[in-house]
């Protein structure tokens, strides 16, 4: 049976990072891929925008994922492609996973593992959209894939669900492929896409945004024919004089991301509520000792500069790992935030040192975000704007604050005395 | 009662209404606005003589039904053909009698008008087969659910469908019920011959559903309920036939008919004129319309849409069999908020609730069914949440006004057999309806000519293999044997592309995305195909050497593409 030090789950751009991360750290890594080709859902990105934070420069998603391909390569780190991690068991002497693909079935044994499966499309029965079951109910990631890889029109013309950002880039791209984007429903006051793509995917191709509305009803037999849409009143409900029929023969949903942690709940390992990912401490490592998580299983991430880094993060703290009793203070959101990334610091580590990455739960215009140790404020920062699309990152160390398990952090947002 | 006394009481309730008796059918008249009205006018002229039925005939002036929804084909396929058998209707009705016929050597063809089989009821069913604790003695309905429930595990196994007899529980948080109930289930058990019926103790309940309510004090418990997938079921069973000989043709919607001498000389298709010798009238919410072509309308339809949601694996925790919350009510009538089941394939299924519809191919889901059920099912278990919904669809059931099943010969047209208003617990009794209505059609044709059984009956067939399921050396066998079987395309649900190909390569090829997901399940957990959708169309494409933008999800008119992008070929 071949043995490895860490292996990755998820061949896209967290789990390229984290396995280059582990090897530079001297690890013998596998990375394991479901798919034909690394690089995850990059490979459909064909947009740009990709890499600003970490490269200072716009790259597509395709140019983004080779960076990381290319050092992969270079450095001759073992793939299993086409691979399918269909059960892992512990054993006293670390994981054994089972692995299925076109030579069978495998066993390996690994130290520890990073769960880098990133997320998955919320579909239109998730929220509750009724009427027919026609073809042409796609979610914006599956549009793409058709539009990007597989050159093919799902629409010509169509209503957009959701302003999240795929489907706001799906507006923008469906667009230039001549297809009619009749405007795109958001049952939330405010976008929930990152304000740099609700300008140059919506208003510079004059793509209608219909804040605080829904699409309540599709219609047709075969092919979609239709769409009902409504405003909707504050607690997120149509109002019934405002629903519209509008004539489209597609429905494309941008309606939120859910990480895809079945592995992980499979193991027993408990997922934070807010975030739907794995509980984890400052080095990434979950509840669970030597299973990692990161990038968008971990929490969805708006940029994948972000999900690198939380690779790479995890990636090095794996290679590192060794077994020994952690001890944890929690970290909690407390008000206006909506999550944070770690919620544990592991008191037992000598290195507190950690990124926090978290969102506020509104928009947020000239406030100060506090972190509180029981309570007593440690430090503040202020912010001009906080968005709940937009992801905060924010390096912190709570070496110095001789932390212990029984204490608590919270991050909160204190609004400014006019 | 009397004729003329129904007449006064009808008048007095719905004085817009008449009623009048001929050939042993009561046919009411008038005309309404008010689909309910005219529900509740037929339901009161009901008759206690089982011979006779109510037809409805009142004029319905609300919102029209759209057209029967009918295939685009249009050739002649089937021109000219002298089947000894016609079965219309590719349900579960339609595909158990044919493989009935197919254990005889006769020339047996079903005629379904959808693109695949069990697109209706069948394909939208719950899945339960009802250990008939509901129903008293006399009604066809509960001579044919004691004989075909024993029916379902030599089926099942023959046919490769998994099945499982999990159990059924009617519970009750009134513990003062008990008595009433224990006397019910006594009649049940020693009168109506569900024999296995029993009342167990809430605590009993709680050791089986620990996740039902705490507050349930009792239980009548149904050992013999199971559950099936009712649309692998009717698959497997119309795949059978067509292994023995059977001929399935879909796509093919039945127009018309000539009827000479009280006998059917021609059906009408779209896909040319046949002749059969017998004719079975199998085919659901259009039965009446079936038996009207054939001049022998006896009894009418009234369609009764139900909705059910299916719940994440994840939550199929909740429930290990069938239950649901009980509550007295005087009038016992149809489902109204349906159960929890816990399906075949480890999801929760919740529904369906019962809503009195005039448009028999309205599928479309509305909020309210939702909430119907998860309010009354809340109850059943509390952890019940509509978070765990990963998708609902309607149904439409397609019972008479008798409220029991019709199978017998045409009354006016005697090469006709009628297996209609089949509705709950109609996937229960197929299997034994089907032997008893081929039992008949094979009685007519007896009497023109010998009919031998069909000695080469083989009564086994093969599902695609489940990888997913097998041992790790028999998987391992058969990926080195088809490397495909190795390759995961449906990752929620974990299917090869080997099981897809295997579905393509069936005896009844659908190559659909729906048709593949109906047989293999790819698409059928929680991303609902997000992402193996474009795989499957993928692989599709392949196997049947079409452009991808020509795959469609079901149908011919459910087109999944538009055709190339202004790049063209992108791949």
């Amino acid at each position: 049976m071949k043995q490895y030090d860490v292996t990755v789950i998820g061949g896209g751009p967290a789990g390229l990072a984290a396995a280059v991360e582990a090897h530079k750290n001297g690890a013998k890594v596998l990375l394991v891929e479901r798919e034909a080709r690394l690089g995850g859902i990059l490979k459909q990105c064909i947009h740009d925008g990709f890499g600003l934070v970490r490269f200072g420069e716009k790259l597509t998603g395709p140019e983004y994922a080779q960076r990381f391909m290319q050092e992969f390569k270079d450095l001759q780190i073992e793939a299993s492609t086409l691979t399918f991690v269909t059960k892992i068991e512990r054993s006293s002497e670390g994981f054994l996973l089972t692995l299925v693909n076109r030579e069978g079935l495998s066993k390996i044994l690994s130290q520890t593992i990073i769960l880098a499966t990133g997320c998955r499309e919320r579909t239109a029965k998730q929220v509750f959209i009724h009427g027919t079951r026609p073809a042409g109910v796609f979610t914006a990631g599956t549009a793409q894939n058709f539009v990007n890889l597989c050159g093919c029109m799902p629409t010509k013309k169509c209503v957009i669900l959701g302003s999240g950002d795929i489907g706001l880039i799906m507006a923008r791209r469906l667009t230039l492929e001549g297809a009619q984007v009749l405007g795109v429903y958001e049952i939330q006051p405010t976008p929930s896409g990152l304000t740099r793509n609700i300008h140059q995917c919506l208003y510079d191709y004059d793509i209608p945004l219909h804040l605080s509305h829904t699409v309540t009803r599709v219609f047709g037999h075969d092919r979609l024919t239709g769409v009902e849409v409504a405003q909707v009143d504050d607690n997120k409900r149509p109002i019934e004089e405002t629903k519209q029929f509008i004539e489209c023969d597609a429905l494309i949903l941008s309606v939120g991301l859910i990480p895809e942690n079945e592995i992980a709940e499979n193991l027993g390992i408990q997922t934070d509520p807010h975030t739907k990912g794995p509980f984890c401490d400052q080095n990434l490592q979950t509840l669970h000792d030597g299973i990692f998580s990161c990038g968008n299983a971990l929490h969805v991430n708006d940029l994948v500069d972000y999900v690198s880094e939380s690779g790479e993060t995890a990636g090095r703290n794996a290679a590192k790992w060794k077994r020994f009793n952690r001890s944890f203070a929690s970290i909690e959101p407390s008000d206006g935030i909506s999550y944070v990334v770690p919620q544990r610091i592991n008191v037992a580590d000598e290195n507190m040192n950690t990124i926090l990455y978290f969102r506020s739960a509104k928009v947020f215009d000239k406030v100060t975000l506090q972190i509180l140790i029981n309570e007593k404020c440690v430090f503040e920062k202020k912010y001009n704007h906080l968005r709940p699309p937009e992801m905060e990152r924010l390096p912190f160390d709570f070496t110095a604050f001789g932390l212990k398990n029984t204490d608590t952090v919270k991050l909160l947002i204190k609004e400014d005395a006019q | 009662m009397k004729i003329k006394k129904l007449k006064n009481k009808l008048k007095k309730s719905f004085p817009a209404f008449d009623v009048r008796e001929e050939n042993n059918c009561r046919i009411v008249t008038g005309e309404s606005d008010n689909w309910n009205d005219i529900i509740n006018a037929c339901s009161m002229c009901v008759s206690k003589d089982k011979n006779v039925h109510v037809v409805n005939d009142i004029r319905y002036t609300g919102k029209a039904e759209e057209p029967m929804r009918t295939p685009v084909e249009q050739d002649s396929f089937l021109e000219g053909k002298e089947p000894d058998v016609l079965v219309i209707g590719g349900g579960i009705s339609g595909a158990t009698i044919l493989r009935e016929l197919s254990k005889w050597k006769v020339d047996a063809l079903l005629v379904e008008k959808e693109s695949d089989l069990a697109m209706h009821a069948s394909g939208r069913n719950d899945g339960e087969i009802h250990p008939g604790v509901d129903l008293a003695k006399g009604s066809l309905k509960q001579h044919y659910v004691l004989l075909g429930n024993r029916l379902f595990p030599d089926l099942s196994d023959k046919l490769d469908v998994p099945f499982d007899r999990c159990g059924q529980y009617a519970c009750f948080t009134q513990g003062a019920l008990i008595g009433f109930v224990g006397l019910y289930a006594l009649k049940r058990k020693y009168i109506d011959g569900c024999s296995d019926t029993k009342i167990i103790s809430g605590r009993t309940l709680r050791q089986k559903e620990p996740n039902s309510n705490p507050d349930f004090k009792f239980a009548l418990y149904n050992p013999s309920a199971g559950c099936i997938c009712p649309y692998g079921l009717t698959i497997a069973c119309a795949e059978n036939a067509v292994q023995n000989g059977a001929a399935v043709s879909l796509n093919t919607v039945v127009t018309g008919m000539t009827v000479e001498n009280g006998k059917i000389t021609a059906v009408q298709t779209n896909r040319g004129t046949l002749h059969p010798k017998i004719v079975i009238n199998a085919a659901g919410v259009f039965a009446e319309e079936i038996a009207k072509m054939a001049n022998d309308r006896f009894y009418s339809i009234h369609p009764r849409r139900g909705t059910n949601s299916i719940l994440d694996r994840k939550a199929g925790r909740l429930m290990n069999g069938i239950a649901s919350v009980k509550v007295l009510e005087l009038h016992s009538g149809h489902t109204k908020g349906g159960g929890l089941l816990h399906t075949v394939h480890g999801n929760i299924l919740a529904g369906p609730d019962a809503v009195e519809t005039n448009e028999r191919e309205n599928f479309a889901t509305t909020p309210e069914s939702i909430n119907t059920v998860f309010t009354k099912q809340k109850v059943t278990v509390p952890d019940l949440t509509e978070r765990d919904i990963i998708t609902y669809f309607t149904g439409v059931r397609a019972p008479d006004f008798e409220e029991d099943f019709i199978i017998e010969n045409g009354r006016n047209t005697k090469n006709l057999i009628h297996c209609a208003a089949i509705q709950s617990p109609g996937l229960t009794t197929a299997p034994a309806v089907a032997k008893d209505v081929a039992r008949m059609a094979i009685d007519i044709l007896q009497a023109q000519k010998l009919v031998l059984r069909n000695d080469r009956f083989k009564s086994e067939r093969k599902a695609p293999p489940r990888l997913a399921e097998m041992s790790v050396a028999k998987r391992n066998r058969l990926i080195k044997e088809n490397p495909d079987y190795g390759q995961i395309v449906c990752r929620c649900e974990e299917i090869s592309k080997g099981e897809i190909i295997d579905a393509l390569n069936a005896p009844i090829c659908v190559p659909t995305v729906d048709g593949v997901k109906k047989r293999v399940r790819p698409g059928m957990g929680r991303c609902q195909g997000g992402f193996c959708s474009p795989l499957v169309a993928q692989i599709i494409a392949e196997h049947q050497g079409i452009p991808l933008e020509q795959v469609t999800k079901a149908g011919e008119k459910a087109f999944l593409l538009f055709g190339e992008t202004k790049g063209g070929d992108a791949q």
